[in-house]
């Protein structure tokens, strides 16, 4: 938690001394106040103002939301923000449906409406995001009591269909690493691919080899096959490119002797190589991922109402449990989601543990990412479809807002179109899309920007930096647009695909694919921008709305210039992603002689060292490296690569025995990803502001350039095309 | 003053070798050290850079040991060194005689040199029964010497009722740690012995030095590891090692954690 959400321990004393008056439990009391303050709020909400009134109120919010902001009152500051923040934005909305609709043509109102439809989705969202985060639950690890016979047996499972053997290693060794009764853990590779290789490696390994006929249902198909040849208390997933660490079991099993009705623990997934915008944006370490605010926030939020959700890895499912609900649920591609809301329905609970006790490969380019998101588009509209949360039995009204909001965030798509489009039906066709003027829609749409921006900024704070969302959206809204439009027109449309991960990009390049819809976005809102500065000099129109909706689209700009230049593929030239971690080690020469160094970085292949004063060694020499840890020490083969200010060496020819070796002094080790997994920066929404427009405006004229030489590239092959053709 | 003495149940350990490289890993975390050469082989001083030729020592004066002062040398990184010196035959047999007849010889000439109470006293304990027991009876730490195969590890328990008869008792006697010698954990056996030997006396009272050729090149430049390979392995071994006995030694010095003698 960022420091601005502790509260300074005199406040606590305070509050607490206040909560234990008896006088709170009164039902009555209770009731009284609950109908006071609908009673407040109703007229906060629809109260009939004078522009100068409505000014005053926007500009009293807002300083309350800034004093507030600063308070060391911890959790009551963000709960206070939100209240003020949720009044000011149903007033905004209730004055949008009552004042601003009398529109005059239809295409006014067609659009218009659309705009208005696309706010109530964000106002929804908002509203159910404050349900989700207002209180984290920040579950604490319950540890596992010392005498081993009640310590549960673990079927660890690692469901893989096309993924290569280098990435799949890995997770079996440290899947067989993880600390825990040898007698109760076993690990099993559950090959959809069927690949003679990995039955090989297993049988190496000591790892299950665990096949099936077909691939029926794909992952959920896959797991539920594993499932009726295996019979552990406990089933732990994990996607075979999540790394588990060692402490995996023992730091996530203990709830579940504490609460009998616990049916699933997830935890956090975290990504030890950059996703597609932190490496095409340049964001790594310095803006927080798209994951970030879900494992480190949302889910965490979740967990108060009992409804964070099962993600398809780094989780444990009980065995007897995930059987009465007919195994991993099969009816939609988001069989982890949907498994979790049935398990909620039959009445089991569910927890999520934010310590990130795995690590794994993020999606490896833009167009893997969109495949990834569109799926998961799809499968939580499906599950809207078949399964709807709000409707049916067995969960609580927050479970159902939970469960709810989870899907319907992937609606976001369409709202966000039209928000990226909405100043061009002004500023291109004319059209009126508020029907009211350009002063009084500020003064009430100001302060419900400004106040949920900073409300959302001090709720997410280092999770999600203001505007990243905006980004983030944008980038994929379009890709995920249709098949959400189509799953929820049929259910049963669309197949699985899995996500490519651990490839590599030679070049730089624009995948074209990708954001030739925001290209084409771009220039419409440049044509847009140019019309409207066109008009405000030639004085047609009002000023003030064309002021207005020039500065909309000035910022669409910057956004879709930001996404369009996430599919700017930077190079990736490594297989295997590195992870920058500090580990002490020595180089044995051939000579017999040893010199002490640093790991620099290392990876699935391979180490980076870092020697105290340069050290020369002859390219392609065979030498040994031992990795400490403590007391442990293991040593690796491996040929020298490169020598001189840092020796990389290539891990060659390593027994099983040596990759598993490898594999606990590097990757497992418990305390690897907590760090980085608290590291990210507290968002400041006007340094936010500064970054994003920096990333738009900076990439507009690179990305543009691009655009242009791709397109003459084009033009000349199919010329050329013509004049063979001629010949 | 503190007593430290190098001991090992068996022969070729590389006693002579831990001692001088520990003395000087000792004196870079700047302690003062006086090394003790308590071994006829007189092979120490060749550790510390003292001329061949040179074979004054403890034993060259006769009878005469109040003159130990006067044949201590200084190196250059300002450790103290006692060689062993060099006699004959039947001056050797009469000096083991003396050990025999005067148990206390050694503790009597090393109190009598004077030496400031924070000066640490490093002795390279021969294997005969007569050295090992003198070098016992005045120890405030033993360091006991091994390599990680199995007939040095077998001489383990010899080594210990030793400790244990001449030095469990006394309560200025501080505890045994041990060194296992040039470990390579790239063979399985050396790997595993470590293990095992770590798991049974406590990690906090065993050190390993690696294998490693820059050993034997300090040797045969006349100078120790520390200074001839400072990013060495085993440099930062004695450099470690130095540490956790410093460590042992400041713990159990003062009155309020000293050890109940039961």
């Amino acid at each position: 938690m960022s420091s601005s959400l502790r509260a300074n321990p005199k406040f606590n004393k305070f509050s607490r001394n206040i909560l234990s008056w008896g006088i709170w439990n009164s039902w009555l009391l209770n009731t009284l106040l609950a109908v006071t303050a609908t009673l407040a709020a109703y007229i906060v909400i629809t109260a009939t103002l004078t522009l100068s009134e409505q000014i005053f109120w926007g500009l009293f919010a807002f300083c309350m939301i800034l004093i507030i902001r600063r308070r060391p009152w911890g959790r009551a500051s963000i709960i206070m923000m939100i209240v003020i923040s949720i009044m000011v934005s149903l007033r905004y909305i209730y004055w949008r449906l009552t004042n601003s609709t009398n529109f005059i043509t239809p295409l006014d109102a067609f659009l218009g409406w659309g705009l208005v439809l696309a706010e109530l989705y964000s106002l929804i969202v908002l509203l159910l995001g404050y349900v989700q985060t207002a209180m984290p639950l920040q579950r604490p690890v319950m540890l596992m009591p010392p005498d081993q016979k009640y310590w549960p047996t673990v079927d660890i499972m690692i469901p893989t269909y096309n993924e290569s053997l280098s990435v799949v290693q890995t997770a079996i060794l440290a899947a067989q690493s993880i600390d825990w009764p040898a007698d109760k853990l076993r690990v099993h590779l559950l090959d959809d691919g069927r690949r003679e290789e990995f039955r090989e490696f297993c049988d190496q390994a000591g790892a299950n080899y665990i096949t099936r006929e077909n691939n029926l249902h794909n992952k959920a198909g896959n797991l539920n096959a594993a499932l009726r040849k295996t019979d552990g208390d406990y089933v732990a997933i994990f996607d075979c490119d999540h790394i588990p660490t060692r402490s995996f079991l023992q730091a996530s099993m203990g709830w579940f002797l504490k609460n009998p009705k616990l049916a699933m623990v997830q935890t956090p997934h975290f990504f030890f190589s950059p996703d597609p915008f932190e490496k095409n944006l340049d964001i790594y370490n310095i803006v927080p991922n798209e994951g970030v605010l879900f494992y480190g926030l949302v889910q965490d939020g979740n967990d108060l109402w009992n409804a964070s959700f099962f993600c398809g890895s780094c989780a444990i499912l009980e065995r007897k449990a995930l059987m009465k609900i007919g195994g991993i649920a099969t009816e939609t591609v988001t069989e982890d989601a949907h498994t979790a809301l049935k398990l909620s329905r039959k009445g089991y609970d569910l927890a999520y543990l934010a310590i990130p006790q795995s690590a794994g490969l993020a999606t490896e380019s833009l167009s893997g990412h969109i495949v990834q998101r569109r799926r998961w588009a799809r499968g939580m509209a499906q599950i809207f479809r078949i399964d709807n949360p709000l409707l049916g039995r067995g969960l609580t009204i927050w479970q159902r807002l939970c469960y709810s909001n989870a899907m319907m965030h992937f609606f976001y798509a369409l709202p966000r179109l039209v928000f990226l489009t909405a100043p061009l039906g002004y500023l291109l066709l004319g059209a009126e899309i508020f029907s009211a003027s350009a002063a009084v829609v500020l003064v009430y749409a100001l302060p419900h920007i400004l106040i949920s921006t900073i409300t959302n900024s001090q709720i997410q704070g280092k999770f999600r930096h203001s505007f990243w969302n905006e980004v983030y959206e944008t980038a994929l809204s379009w890709h995920i647009l249709f098949p959400v439009l189509l799953a929820m027109v049929n259910p049963k449309f669309g197949a699985f695909n899995a996500t490519a991960k651990g490839g590599i990009v030679k070049e730089e390049y624009v995948d074209w694919n990708a954001s030739t819809p925001y290209l084409i976005l771009l220039a419409i809102n440049l044509i847009g921008f140019s019309v409207g500065i066109f008009k405000l000099i030639t004085d047609y129109g009002s000023t003030s709305t064309l002021l207005i909706n020039l500065v909309w689209v000035l910022f669409n700009i910057i956004i879709i210039s930001a996404a369009a230049n996430t599919a700017k593929e930077a190079r990736q030239l490594r297989k295997s992603p590195r992870i920058y971690k500090r580990l002490a080690a020595t180089i044995h020469l051939p000579n017999g002689k040893t010199v002490v160094c640093k790991t620099s970085e290392f990876s699935q292949i391979g180490l980076d060292l870092k020697t105290l004063t340069p050290l020369e060694i002859p390219l392609g020499e065979r030498i040994l490296i031992s990795i400490f840890r403590g007391n442990k020490e293991v040593v690796l083969p491996g040929t020298v690569t490169r020598s001189g200010n840092s020796i990389g060496v290539l891990l060659e020819g390593l027994t099983v025995e040596q990759q598993k070796d490898f594999t606990q002094i590097t990757f497992s080790r418990a305390d690897n990803w907590i760090y980085s997994w608290d590291h990210d920066v507290a968002d400041s929404p006007l340094r936010s502001f500064g970054q994003v427009m920096t990333y738009g405006i900076l990439n507009l004229l690179p990305l543009m350039k691009y655009a242009i030489h791709d397109l003459l590239l084009t033009m000349r092959a199919q010329g050329q095309r013509k004049s063979y053709s001629k010949r | 003053m503190k007593i430290i003495s190098i001991v090992s149940g068996k022969g070729g350990v590389g006693k002579t070798t831990i001692c001088a490289n520990l003395c000087a890993a000792l004196r870079k975390n700047g302690h003062e050290v006086l090394a003790v050469d308590f071994d006829p082989q007189n092979a120490l001083r060749l550790h510390f850079g003292i001329n061949p030729a040179d074979t004054s020592g403890l034993i060259s004066n006769g009878h005469q040991p109040s003159k130990w002062n006067e044949v201590i040398v200084k190196t250059t990184e300002g450790c103290s060194v006692l060689p062993y010196g060099k006699n004959n035959e039947a001056e050797q047999l009469d000096f083991e005689q003396l050990l025999i007849t005067e148990p206390n010889f050694l503790k009597e000439r090393l109190r009598d040199l004077g030496l400031s109470k924070d000066t640490i006293v490093v002795i390279d304990t021969a294997g005969q029964l007569a050295f090992l027991k003198q070098a016992l009876i005045v120890a405030h730490l033993t360091i006991v010497v091994n390599i990680a195969d199995a007939a040095s590890y077998t001489t383990i328990p010899m080594i210990n009722s030793l400790i244990a008869q001449y030095c469990e008792d006394r309560s200025d006697y501080i505890d045994s740690f041990y060194i296992l010698n040039q470990i390579d954990r790239s063979r399985q056996l050396n790997g595993d012995i470590a293990d095992i030997a770590s798991m049974q006396i406590g990690a906090e009272k065993i050190s390993f030095i690696h294998q490693d050729q820059s050993v034997q090149e300090a040797l045969a430049c006349r100078t120790n590891v520390i200074a001839y390979a400072p990013d060495s392995r085993t440099t930062y071994d004695f450099i470690d090692a130095s540490l956790a006995i410093s460590k042992l030694i400041a713990e159990n010095s003062q009155p309020s954690s000293k050890r109940n003698s039961f």
